[in-house]
This record gives structure tokens, C-alpha cells and sequence, in this order.
């Protein structure tokens, strides 16, 4: 509504209902987790790791070409009938794991310090069957053997680099997910990590499911629990800080007490720059306290944390 | 080959599996953040959809207040915006309804029947049942007085003109409905359910 005196406020109409990351995704999420890693002393040596790896993520994906590239028309039928055109388990066994590690490790070596350098070591000397075998138990949010879980991170930070060119060659944006898929990302069919409140004005107030693996944001109505539908028994928890602490934690954990399940979410009202899985590792805080207390068992799925149920 | 739909997963990550977690295998120490754990609590808040009262529009809003399932104390609501996922209103209110929160905790809000009476100047705190008691009262007075059956050419009207009612605007299908049978059982002719207050 455009006139000679300005714009009339029009409300949100229609906010996107998918919305794909963009292509400095990584770089975004590096920025987000070194802020965090500075304010968060216990994780502060993590999320700065984490932050070179997402650093070394988008470095990956603008210089690295992957080995195999999917036919122009490959994900054409998908997006027609409102399945995950970039499905995990069609696409796991074809992409270039060798080639995507690789170049990623290539990226990550030189800031790496001395504690991390035998992982790097270690991930590349790996037979690629081993790799494919880290790579389907990240995809599959499996736990995985004890002697690899330290290099099931870097092979879901490779995976991540490999789903996110994907997005990018789509020839459209997909719907979003209709019935039993609406908490699966329309993209990969992967399930989210946690949810982000969105202050956009385009779409003020509404929340986005964000997908573990690729990133992609779709709507989810507010204040409804993202696995089993049901809003009666929903909390809100969040970590009360001690008086005097003025770093209010920006997470909450949209507590299910019909399926007993939780999915953090994020509301940009409170930090603006909140990235919802940088902001799921730097509030590991509020999984352990929930884990402790009991009631609630965890439903998001972060691919850079790996821990045995 | 067969395309499965990732089932979504549940587990627990407490402070016991940190020790063979990624985490610790990529050779960060997980202790300060567990111990970080005992300086905090958990709270909670809840979160539930309704509809604004002001008007016939109804638009959409979350109420939020604080505590748990064991506390359900109307007095703790501390913020209210506009539902984003409402069909009518996507999220946005006019002036009124983004001040609904002042209009909860309003000192003048009315939360109980009262009543002035006739000559006098104070309103004075009666209950529900002496109210519907009176209201019944008065009204089966002034109908048996005024119900109009026919009207000068002879006609059936049975209609009642003396007392009209004015309900809630934001009432649900059933509740305006319940109304609606009330109201015009009666003859009750002057009747709105879009009270513009």
C-alpha cells in the first residue's frame, strides 16, 4: 500500500512459509558462535572450535566442487508431490563424502589447535567405508561407536557443507510439509534442530522450525509441541539466572507434557542475532538441567553434538 | 529403493553422557559446563492462545504467564502480542488490543457483580446469585408489562421492546448461539453482540 506519503502498514499477509539459507549461511553461524563462545566461559573452548569448523564450512562450499553433481532435472518430481526433493537416505550413498571431508579438512587444518590436530589425522586416514558408515549413523541420529563420536561431527559438518550446495541448485523453493511431515524439513527430511521466533518484519512474530543438517527454515504455528501437535501441556523453560547475573540465556525449551519431549526455541525479540544451532550448543546448560530434572526427553537433532542416550 | 521418513528421536542428554560425548572425544572437558548446572533453576511460563474481547474482529493473541502446571494464577500474566498464525489478524492489533495487558491488571476492572441502587451513589458488592436473582426479577416485571402480541393491524408479533441486551463481542459460535436463543425466546428484539467498548 504505497502512496505519495510512505507505506501504509499492511500487517504480515503471507509470511514465507520456507525460507532456504543463504549461501554465507556458515558464515553467519561463525560469527554467531564465536559472540557465544565470548560470553559462555564453561563452553568457551567448544564453540570456538565450532566456530572455525562453520568458518572452514563456508570456505568448503565457495572454493570446493563436489565429484558428483545430481541431473538438472533430478528434483523436479519430488517438489511436484510434496516429498524432501534432497532426501537423506536417497542421497547419502552418492554425494562426494571423500571429497566434501577433504576439502573441509583442508580449510579447518590450518587454525586448528593441537588438541584437535589427531582428529584431523585420524578422519582422513579413514577407509571411505568407514566414512560412509559415520556419515549414514550422523544422518540417522545414531549415537554411533564410542572410538569414532569425535569424528562424527566433522563427517555432519562435511554432510552439512554437501546439503546445503543442494539447497542451492533447487529449482524452487519447496512447500511447506502437509501432515505427518510438518515437523521434517522440506528439503532433506531431516528433523530440526530447534525454532527461532522470527522479528523480520515480513514475518513479525512467527516461528520456523530450522532444519539440523541444511538449514532451511519452515513455519510451525506457535505454541504447538513440534512432535506430537497437542498445546495443553506445553511449558516454557528457561534457566533462571542467579540474582546480579545480567547474561540472560536467549533459550528455551518448549517443554511437551503430553509426549515428554522438548525443542528448544529461540526468540529473536530477546537477541536478535540468535542462530538457532549455534544457539543450541552454547545452551547445552539447559539440556544438562532438564536431562538432571528428568520430565522431558530431547527431541532436536544437532548433528555437531553427538551423545550416547 | 524405498524412501523412509526420518522418525523423530528422543533422548536424554544429562550431565551422565557427557563423558562419551563428541564433545569429550574432540577434547573439550565437559566438567565446567556440569558443574555450571548448580548455579541455576529452571522457570517456566506458559503460553496460550485466545482471542481479543474489544471488538467483533477477534483477532488473534498469545497471553503469556508465568509458573508451571501448578500454577494457574491469573495475576501472573505478563505479556501479551498478537498471534502470528491467526487467520483474520496475522499477528497484528490496534492500539487496544496491544494494551490488553494494562486492561488485565486495570485497578477499576470489573471482576465481580455489583450493583447501584436507585437514589444512590455507591456501587455495592452482591453475588453471581443475587445478581441473575435480580436480573431475572426485573425482567419478568417489565416483560409481563410491555410483551406485545399483536400489533394494531392485528397481526401476530409477540415481541418484547421495553429491554434490550447487549453481549459480549468476541464470543465463541456456541456461547453467541446460547445468546441468541435466550435473547429471542424472549421477543427481546434489541439485541447486539458487537459491543464497541
Amino acid at each position: 500500500m504505497s502512496h505519495a506519503y510512505g507505506n501504509a502498514p499492511t500487517g504480515i499477509m503471507h509470511p514465507p512459509e520456507v525460507r532456504l539459507p543463504d549461501i554465507e549461511h556458515f558464515a553467519h553461524r561463525a560469527r554467531r558462535l564465536q559472540d557465544l563462545a565470548e560470553r559462555n566461559q564453561p563452553l568457551g573452548e567448544f564453540l570456538t572450535f565450532m566456530a572455525q569448523l562453520a568458518t572452514a564450512q563456508q570456505v568448503a562450499m565457495e572454493r570446493f566442487t563436489p565429484g558428483w553433481q545430481p541431473e538438472p532435472t533430478a528434483f523436479v518430481l519430488a517438489l511436484e508431490h510434496g516429498m524432501p526433493p534432497l532426501n537423506v537416505q536417497a542421497l547419502q550413498d552418492v554425494i562426494d563424502l571423500p571429497g566434501e571431508v577433504d576439502a573441509l579438512l583442508s580449510a579447518l587444518e590450518l587454525h586448528v589447535g593441537e588438541a584437535q590436530r589427531p582428529l584431523l589425522t585420524a578422519l582422513r586416514e579413514l577407509p571411505e567405508q568407514t566414512g560412509r558408515q559415520l556419515a549414514r549413523q550422523v544422518l540417522a541420529g545414531e549415537a554411533g561407536e564410542t572410538h569414532h563420536r569425535g569424528l562424527m561431527p566433522l563427517v555432519a559438518a562435511a554432510l552439512q557443507v554437501a546439503w546445503l550446495r543442494l539447497v542451492h541448485i533447487l529449482p524452487r523453493t519447496p512447500e511447506r510439509p502437509q501432515g505427518e511431515l510438518r515437523a521434517l524439513c522440506p528439503c532433506c527430511g531431516s528433523p530440526p534442530v530447534a525454532s527461532v521466533i522470527e522479528t523480520d518484519p515480513k514475518s513479525s512474530g512467527v516461528r520456523y522450525l530450522q532444519c539440523g543438517l541444511c538449514a532451511t527454515q519452515w513455519y510451525l504455528e506457535r505454541s504447538i509441541c513440534s512432535v506430537c501437535e497437542q498445546s495443553g501441556k506445553l511449558d516454557y523453560l528457561s534457566l533462571a539466572p542467579e540474582a546480579g547475573d545480567d547474561d540472560v540465556s536467549v533459550a528455551q525449551a518448549e517443554a511437551c507434557g503430553d509426549c515428554g519431549s522438548y525443542l528448544k526455541i529461540f526468540p529473536r525479540a530477546v537477541d536478535a542475532k540468535a542462530e538457532p544451532l549455534a544457539d543450541d550448543l552454547a545452551s547445552l546448560t539447559l539440556d544438562l538441567l532438564l536431562g538432571e530434572e528428568g520430565r522431558y526427553r530431547r527431541s532436536g537433532f544437532n548433528p555437531l553434538l553427538i551423545v550416547e542416550d | 529403493m524405498t524412501l523412509r521418513v526420518s522418525r523423530r528421536q528422543f533422548f536424554k542428554l544429562g550431565a551422565a553422557g557427557m563423558a562419551t560425548s563428541s564433545m569429550a572425544m574432540m577434547g573439550f572437558a565437559p566438567d565446567p559446563a556440569i558443574a555450571s548446572i548448580r548455579h541455576f533453576k529452571l522457570t517456566g511460563a506458559k503460553i496460550t492462545r485466545s482471542n481479543c474481547t474489544y471488538c467483533s474482529v477477534g483477532c488473534g493473541v498469545l497471553i503469556y504467564a508465568r509458573g508451571d502446571q501448578a500454577i494457574n494464577n491469573i495475576d501472573d500474566i505478563y505479556h501479551i502480542e498478537g498471534d502470528p498464525d491467526h487467520p483474520v489478524s496475522r499477528g497484528s492489533l490496534c492500539p487496544k488490543g496491544a494494551g490488553l495487558l494494562d486492561y488485565i491488571r486495570s485497578d477499576s476492572r470489573l471482576r465481580y457483580p455489583q450493583v447501584r441502587e436507585a437514589g444512590s451513589n455507591e456501587w455495592k458488592r452482591i453475588s453471581w446469585d443475587e445478581a441473575f436473582d435480580r436480573i431475572a426479577r426485573y425482567m419478568k416485571d417489565d416483560r409481563d408489562a410491555n410483551f406485545v402480541t399483536e400489533n394494531d393491524e392485528g397481526n401476530t408479533v409477540n415481541h418484547w421492546t421495553t429491554t434490550g441486551m447487549l453481549a459480549a463481542s468476541a464470543s465463541t459460535n456456541e456461547t453467541a448461539y446460547c445468546t441468541h436463543k435466550i435473547a429471542r425466546s424472549l421477543g427481546m428484539v434489541a439485541f447486539d453482540n458487537q459491543a464497541r467498548v
